[in-house]
């Protein structure tokens, strides 16, 4: 079986694919040779992005001759009908008098001082939002029964409402499903796409739960239509889709639980961090991915983090994801100087249009357009030569906003880099410091079209020695969707005592959902020999709000209290605990495709990798700087800072103060020298 | 030193994430649905001199009267490495006795004087007094609750088992507070240490240096939002509903004169201090000045001492906007400083109409119940604020159902709540057709209402309950709030401020004020929504 990796981005959809290496003929048979990875790109199609996907592998199968394989699809369908609104005209029924939870939310507001706030427009309409008088109370008995009748008059104002899908969420429906059930009974007749909340997420806070149902039901049948139009032209049931947790589930899951993909993009990128990681003997890392608008990082710590805290577009989805942490700082973000007299780079970019000064449109100074200016970016090696780029243009609007600032253009550079690396080192200190990791022990794993002008100086101001820049980084999404494991979450408020509730008692809890897991799980092709389980449980001291994920394991609330002390400084012994949610992950692996290592190393760099010099400013110093093709680089070769890797889509700056080596899997290492000048302290005016 | 563009913008992150990441830690480990649900509750950085740096963006009624908690501390009781002082008394640097600070020294390096002082305020749900929740309907400060004058409860980082039993003991949910205290405890910690570590980094004087220069940051950035307002006098005024013991529509007066970059805020003129809890001290007055001062400032401005150095605001002691010893309080910093806000904001849109919203619910609609859980046997504390309209302005109907002004807590979730207390909620929903019509209408208010399934004793602490919400240019006023209480199948409109032994299987029903309309309602706008 083999798969191709499939990324839908904004402007390329890109293609990964094992294969036989070139020359080695047997394209077309399975051998026992490592095979290489293929990377394969085309532009995107945003009006239908499978479009763009199809064609990509019909030419990969015409090239391969491929007939027994596998797609995983890093789809952005679910997330573009959210942020376009797009999404499905969705019903939402619930308890009578709770129809407005959707609308009024927590009750607070996300902008303290905006006298003009709103909301986030509403996904279901008032007229769309229908009340049952069944109610179910916290011990999960209930209050008054689902009215038979009333559901029939619900079916009827259904059939007439137009609406294409409806949200089932009922309070405390995860304690007793059977009214949930039973509205979904009622409605199949009607045949609408209809999500239940106890399925979608069965834990507790209404509003959560109902927004997360509510967004499925929004985007599911737009997910239906693409899947459909996909299996239909590439062959049924070939399809996988990859989750915001960084697992792929079978594209007839994905049409019943969309919520799950929304973060699938950022969540390709971090999996696909951690694989080569892994491969290069590297398991601790800071993933990086600069790009034009913003910045994603995320802390791996031998295995991929996970938060169930996530927005979409002002609206809360609570299902497992990567914690990925965004900033709106990247290669376009603009630089400007506040009535205040403060230097800001960001958040607003110049985006693709009119893009950066140098890129011949906009007038504002960029990020890039600094990295310009000080030499870090060779305007013939950009995109391969493919665009062209003005440096005159950005040197005029670096000296104007210098001479406004009161500074040499040199040092306004300079500045406008320190300003966008101290926005993603405050980024990169949220998911470290503040829970509880201390940086420095980590490698930096910098990949992203923009992330190679500034991981080296990131690395610097957070004391990490280390920096890791896989080879063609603008294609590891595709990588870590061809390699995700099949992985499917489950939860359940429980709510129980967590210092009495025995162990077994825990375990009795578990077994319906695993009952479940291991049923769906068949349904991905998995016997249940392949399926592996991980048991966790959400646990809390008794009157907190906040749950810590611990692994179930034999005495769990000591795993839950030294995981307390670590994440916040200290533990309240005695005090009583509570085990709130249990949560069950079932996972396997399908084939795991391999890096192709080099067998030899050898220090001598190819004399084709030397492309010429040029001037480069570090920390207000000239340096002549080497320009080297890293593409021609060999596994083993080394060069010292000051330097400049270029490659396609990527610009690598090895800085005075770093090394740069390239290892057996073709990744470049770039090694921070010992004592290398602390921080922006010798920024002075 | 020369303040540098690119330090400043740096440091102005530093500190702001310094607070903020306190702030994160107070509410993960807090024990009060006030804090950790509702995050009630502030962080801040100060300089050393007590001024503030940077605040989270968490509560802006807290914003004025964080540095006054600080100098009243660092004058109470010198404090050393590992110290910190807690502090409630409204008449030294608090708000109302649930609000409890507590302030750290941050001492970097060999520096025997603090070069910074960190502070966090969290409102705990119950600090004893008269009722339960400590929101009472009292007479005097001595009714609402222990009183913690300025006092070292933590030396040399190990807190002070004596005191803490002492302040303990006096509320009904001694356990509850005790988890809130060490959550405060290490939120502080966590400043410190950030701090330390920062100026271990870029050296005490240049940290010091730029905390004084985001100072003057924002005191540049508010003299330019002044300068935009024509100068001139403009007057305004409301009223408070009443206070619940006699007094009736108070007054809040407001002259606003502005000149150049400049402005002088009188309330001089405005209502005496009361006999009922809205009394509210000098702080809240303003923090409610400078929440609508910031609000006219541009992007993400620290809000800071800075915002305030252009602007004079007069108060006369004695009056219900800086009320003297010993007046009943609880109630100021919730109801007293929305009017303020109300006020203020209502001045401005004659300088600068179009440019300020008609009135929003101008209430929190303040509800705390407690009693014993007859599910357990334990004693519960249950405390929320309720969201309402938002006020229109021009070009957009207002928001619904959302906290405005100087609070912005979140709800208690039905789940969470019918967990944690013997009630069942019956409804929570929009308040339709509450939004003061206009050209465009205003927000609508809300609806809770709650059965209980034990008996409890209540306490409501609501306005906007006789008066209503005002419009602007045409527009008409929002719907008053109601307070409803049904027994036995009868339903009263209960007063906007009461106190009640409820028992099992009455049910309270709340109705929160809409926002103001804009323009008048027959030009042609849009509708609401």
């Amino acid at each position: 079986m083999r798969i191709i990796g499939v990324d839908t981005g904004g402007t390329f959809t890109d293609f990964i694919y094992q294969d036989a290496p070139a020359g080695s003929g047997g394209q077309t048979t399975e051998t026992d040779g490592p095979l290489v990875w293929k990377a394969h790109k085309r532009l995107s199609t945003p009006d239908d992005p499978s479009r763009a996907a199809l064609e990509g592998v019909a030419e990969i199968v015409r090239l391969t001759g491929w007939t027994d394989f596998r797609i995983t699809h890093g789809s952005t369908v679910a997330t573009n009908a959210i942020l376009e609104r797009k999404g499905a005209a969705c019903a939402l029924i619930t308890n009578a008098g709770f129809e407005d939870v959707i609308e009024i939310g927590r009750q607070n507001r996300s902008r303290l001082y905006d006298l003009r706030y709103r909301k986030s427009p509403h996904i279901v309409p008032a007229s769309l939002r229908f009340g049952l008088s069944c109610r179910t109370d916290a011990d999960g008995a209930a209050v008054s029964p689902l009215d038979p009748e009333e559901l029939l008059r619900l079916r009827e104002a259904l059939a007439r409402s137009g609406a294409v899908s409806a949200a089932v969420c009922l309070l405390f429906s995860y304690l007793d499903p059977s009214m949930e059930r039973a509205v979904g009974e009622a409605l199949a007749p009607l045949g609408l796409s209809v999500s239940l909340s106890h399925e979608i997420l069965a834990e507790f806070r209404e509003f959560e739960r109902t927004s997360t149902t509510v967004v499925n039901a929004y985007v599911a049948p737009v997910m239906a239509g693409y899947v459909e139009r996909f299996d239909r032209a590439a062959g049924p049931g070939r399809l996988r889709i990859m989750q915001s947790n960084g697992g792929a589930i079978s594209a007839s899951t994905a049409m019943r639980e969309p919520v799950r993909t929304i973060l699938s993009g950022p969540a390709g990128g971090a999996a696909g961090a951690l694989l080569a990681g892994r491969a290069a003997g590297c398991e601790r890392l800071i993933a990086f991915d600069m790009g034009g608008t913003s910045t994603d990082v995320c802390l791996i710590d031998g295995e991929l983090p996970m938060t169930m805290e996530s927005e979409i577009a002002g609206y809360p989805v609570k299902a497992p994801m990567i914690a990925i942490h965004t900033v709106g700082a990247g290669g376009g973000s603009i630089a400007r100087l506040d009535p205040g007299g403060a230097l800001l780079a960001g958040p607003h970019s110049a985006g693709a249009d009119p893009g950066p000064a140098c890129y011949g449109k906009g007038e504002e100074v960029t990020v890039t357009d600094a990295n310009l200016y000080l030499g870090r970016l060779v305007p013939e090696r950009f995109l391969g030569g493919a665009m062209r780029l003005y440096p005159d243009r950005a040197a005029r609007a670096i000296e104007t906003l210098a001479a406004r600032a009161g500074l040499s253009p040199r040092a306004l550079a300079e500045g406008v880099l320190d300003v966008a690396n101290a926005n993603m080192e405050r980024a990169i200190r949220v998911i470290s410091v503040e829970r509880g990791h201390d940086p420095r022990e980590f490698a930096l794993f910098s990949f992203g079209g923009a992330g190679g002008m500034h991981c080296a100086f990131l690395a610097r101001l957070l004391g990490i020695r280390e920096v890791l820049v896989p080879k063609n980084p603008g294609i590891l999404s595709a990588v870590g969707m061809a390699a995700a494991d099949v992985i499917k979450d489950y939860s359940l408020t429980v709510m129980r005592d967590g210092r009495l509730t025995a162990k077994q008692e825990l375990e009795a809890l578990f077994a319906p959902l695993e009952e479940r897991a291991a049923k769906e799980m068949a349904g991905e092709g998995f016997g249940a020999a392949d399926v592996r389980f991980e048991r966790a449980l959400d646990m809390r001291y008794l009157g907190q709000s906040f749950e810590i994920v611990t692994p179930f394991v034999e005495d769990f609330a000591e795993a839950f209290e030294a995981l307390h002390e670590r994440v916040y400084g200290y533990r309240n012994a005695g005090r009583g605990l509570q085990a709130v949610n249990i949560r069950l992950r079932a996972s396997a692996s399908p084939e795991k495709p391999r890096f192709a290592e080099a067998g030899n190393l050898t220090p001598d760099i190819p004399d084709a990798a030397f492309l010429g010099e040029t001037r480069t400013v570090f920390d207000g110093r000239e340096f002549a700087t080497r320009v080297v093709d890293r593409e021609r680089l060999l596994p083993g070769n080394a060069l010292s800072g000051p330097a400049i890797l270029t490659e396609m889509s990527a610009t690598l700056v090895v800085p005075p103060f770093a090394r740069a080596a390239i290892d057996a899997f073709g990744n470049c290492r770039v090694r921070l020298a010992p004592g290398a000048p602390g921080d922006e302290r010798r920024t002075r005016p | 030193m020369k303040a540098n563009p690119i330090l400043l913008e740096v440091f102005k992150n530093r500190f702001a994430a310094v607070s903020e990441e306190m702030g994160v830690t107070l509410i993960r480990t807090a024990f009060s649905p006030n804090i950790k649900e509702r995050r009630d509750l502030s962080c801040a950085v100060f300089s050393a001199r007590g001024d503030m740096i940077a605040q989270a963006a968490h509560i802006p009624v807290h914003l004025g009267s964080m540095p006054l908690s600080v100098k009243s501390a660092i004058e109470a009781a010198p404090m050393g490495p590992g110290d910190m002082a807690a502090l409630n008394d409204p008449f030294k640097g608090g708000t109302h006795l649930p609000d409890i600070t507590l302030v750290a020294p941050v001492f970097c390096g060999q520096g025997t004087k603090p070069a910074f002082y960190v502070a966090n305020r969290a409102h705990h749900a119950d600090v004893g007094g008269m009722s339960a929740g400590s929101m009472p309907l009292s007479s005097s400060i001595f009714q609402e609750g222990v009183i913690i004058p300025p006092l070292l409860l933590v030396r040399a980082g190990e807190a002070d088992e004596s005191l803490m039993r002492l302040i303990l003991s006096q509320s009904r949910t001694p356990e509850e507070r005790r988890g809130d205290f060490a959550a405060q405890i290490m939120a502080n910690m966590t400043g410190v240490k950030r701090l330390v570590e920062l100026a271990g980094k870029y050296g005490e004087e240049t940290l010091s240096f730029y905390g004084e220069q985001l100072i003057n940051y924002a005191e540049i950035l508010a003299r330019a939002a002044i300068r935009e307002i024509p100068d001139g006098t403009y007057a305004f005024e409301d009223v408070l509903d009443g206070d619940g013991q006699g007094a009736e529509n108070i007054p809040i007066r407001l002259t606003l004169a502005v000149d150049g970059e400049e402005a002088i805020l009188d309330f001089r003129e405005s209502g005496d201090q009361v006999r009922g809890c809205l009394n509210a001290v000098r702080s809240i007055t303003v923090s409610a000045c400078l929440y609508v001062f910031r609000a006219l400032m541009t992007g993400d401005a620290p809000a800071n001492a800075g915002i305030l150095a252009p602007l004079r605001i007069l108060t006369r002691p004695g009056s219900i906007l800086d009320a003297r010893f010993p007046a009943a309080v609880a109630g100021g910093n919730v109801e007293t400083s929305q009017r303020v806000a109300d006020v203020v904001l209502g001045a401005l849109a004659k300088a600068l109409p179009g440019r300020v919203p008609a009135a929003s619910q101008g209430t929190m609609n303040n509800l705390a119940m407690g009693g014993l859980d007859p599910r357990t046997g334990r004693p519960f504390a249950y405390y929320e604020t309720l969201a309402g309209g938002m006020g229109a302005s021009l070009g957009q109907a207002g928001e619904s159902a959302v906290h405005s002004h100087m609070t912005n807590t979140l709800n208690t979730p039905v789940e969470a709540l019918e967990y944690a207390c013997p009630f069942r909620v019956r409804a929570y929903g929009l308040r339709r057709g509450s939004g003061g019509e206009g050209r465009f209408p205003g927000g609508n208010g809300l609806v809770r209402e709650i059965e209980l399934l034990g008996d409890c004793e209540a306490t409501v602490l609501s306005e906007r309950r006789t008066s209503r919400p005002y419009g602007l240019a045409g527009g008409l006023p929002g719907a008053a709030g109601r307070n409803l209480l049904t027994r036995d199948g009868e339903t009263t409109v209960m007063p906007g401020k009461f106190q009640a032994d409820l028992r099992a299987g009455d049910v309270l029903r709340v109705e929160t004020p809409g926002g103001g309309g804009y323009g008048a309602p027959d030009s042609p706008g849009e509708s609401g929504d």
